[in-house]
């Protein structure tokens, strides 16, 4: 039996004009166990609140049910009323008289039956209500951010220069990512390394950051708060606590692996740094191209190095981690145009892809910023073309944002370093950033032949032996043109990594239809996942600018942040459970949680909920065929109850 | 016409040979009632129980019912025809039993009789397929030639009811219901223990059999099994009152098969129609 | 009397919950026969819910929740759709009036949307009158 304790409000003439409010309180006042019944002019007012928590002493009240505005507005305010009355706060009920009732209708005799059909329904329930308490967990401090391009970068030292401890977990033996790869950034042509270097560099010297380059995540355990991630370094062969990164090692080596970092341009040693202003600038050895892993001679690396620090026996090794949050950020890959034959791409040698091209600008690559072809001869005509692979529904449907700048950016370079005719073929120009439509305008001075119609086809001059054909329709002036060129830029569509797969499996990450990792709202949580304390931020989230990463990288930051900057938290109380005795062990929950809280014990042959990770749908208490699953707050006996109170009148 | 006697034969000789080898501990299949056309349903276990092993026209029983009262992970051989293979397709799927745990006997057969009526069972009853959608081993020859009619074919004087007239024929026939849950004993799907209806809290309706209760139940007990029912019939020959559960299941059978392209028990690479959505799922299904 | 229908509303907390106390701060004015059940997702209607409603003598069951893809739970909805249909599909094969049962997406945004519904569905069942079928007598 409950003490039930009721309180309409007549908000000013909000409700009172339309419900006999002081006649709802009569009837309430003869519904059973229902042991004191008011009205009052403001309930949310002060008097109001005291009225409520005074009624709840006096009465020994157990229940307390306002009748009032929507609970949307004011459920919070009198919870903690009733809360500092000494009662668990979630053992109120709101009926919403004025949005849903006193607010849509003039007529008194429909608005007050009405109300008391809701305040029937609300007493039902009522008589039901359970308290219930918020678990509080700990929560340990330290963030992982995995992936050390630009977006991991910045996020690690967000989060570090705020006093938290970072580990930053790079699959590649430097961080950086594609960032360090590009020769000038849009549209201002910074030099790329120029403004990423020293931030890398504050990574290597930060006291907040551990850095993990060459390591893979290979198990994650545990939710928000409590992740337990174990991590495997990868066997460098060479003991980077010794090193003093000489480098000696690198000038000897005889062996030839091809450079992955130059896009295969050029081939690399087989003991290595990946580039000049490598973070760490420790080398590490490819076994798959040293001569000693193949035919067990050389060993020339460890003869001249005076640290000792070569180590041929290295095995991976395993670590383990605890953070409170998860920052994904493991960036983009260009998709593999070769299947594209009609554009000869790795068919002809005058074909190159984006990446390839940045890495011909720039000073350190393998023509030491030279532009030059593949015969060492500079080419007299270039054609970019635009969207290979995007905006196609056989390959990626997305528009992948960044091709139309950056092949802008080609053409002016091209134009600034060679003497080449420059051929753009473009569907359309997107050049939505800040700048970006100027820097469109500046082009159209420089000579640059536009030419809006997609690449159709490349392919091999029979005239001029060496030279290739570029056919495409113009369509402005409905011509098909055929353009004899030597280099051809193919912009290809960024996709998300391969390993995303892993990554998402690992983290029970959603992807996209196109693999890009999902965001918990496209609007209002694009940082956040439907794993609670997982964010992502950069491209692995869909294709975007520099800028646009940084700013997602600051923004996971903060997201992390609020999970972190607390040693305690409190979890959702209105949390779903699994009665083991009644559950069959169908297994319709864990299939359906879009969080997955449900896991099926085997043992003992029922579902168990995580309620870290429960957010309270109650999805799952409607497919459990056996009425196992308790959603705590929206149990089947209180919403049926409820619907007995509401159909009674 | 199907040879039951060869059937018969290759049936005991298998089960036999499974149960010697130790291959499986108990082989789920048809053993001697009180007479010819009273089958009963029958676990071997041993060598010496593979003499009691029968297989007649009025074999109907669904053996896959039986599968989960096995303790996870014993070896179980059974004998299946269309329906009840599909029937522990779907247990695979809800992993409620292994595949690998398995021996699927599959028996092609045509003209089961029901052994109250005499009447032969085809599509009218039953999924009207013949042939076992998934087996190890043939137990005889598979059936082909005489189309298989489209198992919703009955339905179609009931959907051209006046839903009047048609409620008052459920109403009819749902009043003689005596809550004696042979329906749910009887289904392979019905595995729930306790079922939501034995539930006290909360309480969906009334213990005694009367016309709310009764509606409560079966209604709700079509919705548990849309997508997951597969014909079989067997619940609507439990059924000591003869109510034509079957027309229901199939309507509902149908419905979902429009609804959302997928039939029951045929793949397991399927997934379950009501815990499963596609993005493609149109608003259309709820006009 | 003309007859005045008791109609149930199911409404999701995030969208229609939400859409609906819109139409209250527009002042729109729509019938007041729909008394609403607030849950935290459409997801959580167990469809026994919809036969318990009829037995207690609902004329009209009306059920809202977000946009299909815009779920707060990013797939409830999905999951309610097709377990709604298959409810609705089976009430219709034992004989209730098809109208009865009514499923909405109506978004947070749109209150003149569930205004114009609750009105739109409150005829629809004073249309087909009182339900008798499925209610208990009392």
């Amino acid at each position: 039996m409950s003490r039930i304790g009721v309180f309409v409000c007549h908000c000013g003439l909000n409700i009172a004009k339309t419900v006999r409010v002081s006649e709802l309180a009569e009837f309430a006042a003869t519904l059973p166990d229902v042991v004191i019944a008011r009205d009052y002019k403001f309930m949310c007012s002060t008097p109001g609140q005291e009225m409520i928590q005074h009624d709840i002493k006096e009465y020994n009240l157990d229940r307390v049910i306002v009748t009032a505005c929507s609970p949307l507005m004011h459920e919070k305010t009198f919870r903690k009323v009733i809360e500092n009355a000494g009662l668990n706060q979630y053992l109120l009920t709101i009926v919403n008289i004025r949005e849903q009732v006193s607010w849509v209708t003039s007529d008194v005799e429909e608005g007050t039956a009405k109300s008391k059909a809701l305040l029937n329904g609300a007493v039902y329930r009522a008589r039901l209500l359970a308290p219930l308490t918020s678990r509080v967990i700990d929560v340990n401090p330290d963030v992982m951010v995995i992936g050390a391009g630009i977006a991991g970068i910045q996020a690690a030292l967000e989060l570090a220069n705020t006093g938290k401890k970072v580990y930053l977990v790079e699959k590649n033996s430097t961080i950086g990512g594609h960032m360090a790869q590009f020769d000038k950034t849009f549209p201002t042509l910074d030099c790329s390394a120029c403004i990423l270097t020293p931030k890398m560099d504050n990574v290597l010297q930060h006291k907040n950051i551990t850095m993990l380059t060459y390591c893979e995540v290979t198990e994650v355990k545990g939710y928000v708060g409590n992740f337990d991630i174990t991590i495997k370094q990868k066997a460098r062969y060479v003991d980077h606590s010794k090193c003093n990164a000489c480098l000696a090692c690198t000038e000897k080596c005889p062996g030839k692996g091809v450079s992955e970092w130059d896009e295969s341009l050029v081939k690399r040693k087989a003991i290595y740094i990946p580039f000049p202003q490598a973070v760490p600038q420790k080398p590490i050895i490819d076994k798959n191209s040293c001569t000693f892993f193949l035919k067990g001679k050389c060993r020339l690396c460890e003869k001249v190095c005076e640290q000792k620090a070569i180590d041929f026996e290295q095995q991976d090794t395993f670590i383990d981690v605890k953070v409170g949050a998860i920052i994904v950020a493991i960036g983009f890959d260009l998709m593999d145009t070769k299947p594209l034959v009609q554009y000869g791409y790795g068919k002809y040698p005058g074909v190159y892809n984006s990446l390839e091209v940045e890495r011909l600008f720039n000073s350190a690559g393998p023509t030491a910023g030279k532009v030059t072809l593949r015969d060492g001869k500079e080419p007299k005509s270039i054609a970019i073309l635009h969207c290979i692979g995007s905006r196609d529904k056989n390959y990626s449907e997305h528009c992948s944002r960044v091709c139309c700048m950056y092949s802008l950016k080609f053409a002016h370079l091209f134009k600034e370093k060679t003497s080449a005719d420059v051929y753009q073929l473009y569907i359309d120009m997107r050049a939505a950033g800040k700048g970006y439509e100027e820097f469109y305008n500046r082009l159209s001075e420089e000579n640059v032949k536009f030419i809006r119609g997609k690449g159709a086809r490349v392919t091999e001059s029979t005239e001029e032996p060496g030279r290739l054909i570029v056919e495409a329709e113009d369509t402005i002036t409905s011509k098909f043109m055929k353009i004899p060129v030597d280099m051809v830029v193919l912009s290809p569509a960024i996709v998300p990594r391969a390993e995303s797969r892993d990554i998402a499996r690992l983290l029970n990450l959603s992807t996209d239809k196109q693999g890009f990792f999902m965001e918990r709202h496209p609007k209002l949580a694009p940082l956040s996942t439907m794993s609670e304390g997982i964010f992502i931020a950069g491209v692995c989230q869909g294709p975007k600018d520099i800028p646009d990463t940084v700013a997602q990288a600051l923004g996971a930051a903060a997201e992390a942040l609020t999970i972190v900057v607390n040693d305690k938290m409190e979890l959702e109380a209105t949390t779903a459970m699994v009665n083991p005795a009644s559950c069959c062990g169908c297994q319709n929950c864990v299939r359906v949680c879009p969080y997955g809280a449900p896991a099926f014990n085997y043992e003992k042959r029922v579902s168990e909920i995580n309620e870290a990770l429960c957010k309270g749908c109650g999805l799952c208490a409607s497919v459990c065929p056996s009425s196992a699953i308790i959603a705590r707050h929206f149990t089947n006996d209180q919403i049926l109850a409820e619907m007995e109170g509401l159909m009674e009148f | 016409m199907t040879d039951f006697k060869k059937i018969e034969e290759k049936l005991k000789t298998e089960a036999k040979r499974l149960l010697e080898s130790g291959e499986v501990t108990v082989v789920l299949c048809y053993g001697k009632g009180f007479d010819e056309s009273h089958p009963m349903p029958y676990a071997a276990k041993a060598v010496a129980d593979v003499d009691n092993i029968v297989f007649n026209e009025y074999c109907n029983y669904n053996m896959a019912r039986y599968l989960v009262r096995y303790p996870q992970g014993t070896k179980i051989a059974i004998a299946v025809k269309a329906a009840d293979s599909r029937a522990v397709i779907v247990l695979i799927q809800e992993e409620k039993v292994k595949r690998e745990n398995l021996v699927i006997l599959g028996i092609p057969v045509q003209g089961m009789k029901n052994p109250k009526t005499g009447e032969v069972i085809d599509s009218k009853t039953t999924c009207g397929m013949n042939n076992p959608v998934l087996f190890d081993i043939l137990l005889g020859e598979e059936v082909h030639g005489p189309k298989v009619a489209s198992p919703y074919d009955v339905l179609a004087e009931y959907e051209k009811m006046d839903k009047d007239v048609r409620w008052e024929f459920w109403v009819k026939e749902l009043d003689k219901c005596i809550r004696c849950y042979a329906c749910r004993k009887a289904c392979p799907m019905c595995y729930c223990d306790p079922c939501f209806i034995d539930q006290s809290k909360p309480k969906w309706a009334d213990k005694a059999p009367q016309s709310a209760g009764n509606m409560m139940y079966h209604l709700t007990r079509f919705h548990h099994l849309a997508g997951r029912c597969i014909d079989c019939g067997e619940c609507s020959r439990a059924c000591p009152v003869d109510i034509p559960l079957y027309l229901f299941h199939k309507k509902v059978a149908k419905d979902c098969e429009e609804m959302f392209n997928q039939q029951a028990g045929m793949s397991m690479d399927d997934k379950l129609v009501l815990v499963n959505f596609r993005v493609e799922d149109s608003d259309k299904i709820l006009e | 009397m003309s007859f005045e229908p008791r109609i149930l509303g199911i409404a999701c907390n995030w969208c229609t919950y939400t859409g609906a106390d819109l139409a209250g701060t527009t002042r729109l004015h729509y019938p007041q026969n729909v008394r609403v059940v607030r849950v935290m997702c459409s997801s959580r209607i167990n469809p026994s819910f919809i036969f318990r409603a009829f037995q207690l003598g609902a004329d009209g069951v009306l059920v809202g929740g977000c946009h299909p893809g815009d779920c707060h739970y990013n797939t409830g909805n999905l999951y309610a759709r097709r377990r709604l249909a298959t409810t609705k599909k089976i009430l219709e094969f034992a004989g209730l009036e098809p109208g009865r049962l009514r499923v909405e997406w109506i978004s947070a945004s749109e209150g003149n949307k569930f205004a114009e519904v609750v009105e739109a569905f409150t005829t629809q069942i004073k249309n087909l009158g009182p339900q008798t079928k499925l209610k208990i007598p009392q």
